[in-house]
């Protein structure tokens, strides 16, 4: 009994890297139930799900957003200057 | 037949490509690598190489395509290397989490209180806290976000790139993402 507890319990430090890892990648079927029962289990960890992947959606809005602002050809004369004279 | 060049016939040429491309190929490594001194020196890197392997560009490429083939390595390169430029300046997971790997009581996470997760995202206060909390992270680990979330490139992939295995990335995707959340909490979601 105790080796199937240990088996599947997991400490919050560990969920929390599979709830990152489970936003990449398909986690085993271990993982998966390990995390479930954690997180039935664990308030913090079921929060910091959330979190996770609202981060994840602030990145991928903001870094898209900021390439997006950076699209229009920045001329910049003095590097095509430097080059040139370095041939 | 095929011409024969002489170092003044490349010259020109490869000035006349400075002339052409060198604003976009500065535009696009600026936009990878958020860093004006940096995107100079691909930039010239860039023309440079491109004057050592002349021999190899047969015209059957456009030269923008070429000059960006040539670019994309470079950047790779500098990747990686600033990958292994590693600084120490992050949190550790004894911040937060104790000795029997259990979150420490401070920081367990918390409910975040925000109104409309879309009009948070909009928010233009918010994205000045996130360049911020981004700025923070370390060189290294920012190259990781950028290939995650801007380029969408795949685990495997960014994996090859940078030679590490599939537990370094998930550790530091994790670390860095451990960071992220702590740095909004305390700029943001607390204040």
């Amino acid at each position: 009994m105790k080796y199937i507890i240990d088996y599947l319990m997991l400490s919050c430090k560990k969920a929390a890297l599979l709830i990152d890892k489970k936003a990449g990648i398909k986690l085993t079927m271990r993982e998966n139930i390990q995390l479930s029962i954690h997180t039935s289990m664990c308030n913090a960890c079921t929060i910091y799900i959330k979190q996770s992947l609202l981060i994840d959606k602030a990145m991928r809005n903001h870094l898209h957003a900021i390439s997006q602002e950076i699209q229009t050809i920045i001329e910049n004369k003095e590097l095509k200057e430097q080059i040139i004279s370095k041939l | 037949m095929k011409e024969v060049m002489n170092t003044t016939n490349v010259n020109a040429i490869i000035k006349c490509w400075v002339e052409l491309y060198s604003d976009q190929l500065y535009t696009w490594a600026f936009c990878k690598t958020s860093n004006k001194e940096t995107a100079e020196d691909l930039v010239q890197e860039t023309f440079l190489a491109a004057v050592h392997s002349f021999q190899t560009f047969e015209n059957k490429s456009e030269p923008k395509t070429w000059l960006f083939s040539i670019m994309k390595n470079k950047i790779a390169d500098h990747y990686r290397k600033s990958f292994r430029m590693s600084e120490n300046k992050t949190v550790s997971f004894n911040q937060l989490f104790n000795s029997n790997e259990d979150w420490i009581a401070e920081q367990r996470p918390q409910q975040w209180h925000s109104d409309n997760e879309e009009h948070l995202l909009d928010n233009s206060d918010f994205k000045r806290t996130l360049t911020h909390c981004l700025e923070k992270l370390p060189v290294n680990w920012k190259t990781f976000i950028v290939l995650k979330y801007l380029e969408e490139k795949d685990s495997k992939l960014i994996c090859q790139e940078l030679e590490i295995t599939a537990t370094n990335y998930w550790q530091i995707l994790h670390r860095a993402k451990l960071q992220l959340r702590k740095c909004l909490e305390l700029n943001w979601f607390k204040k």
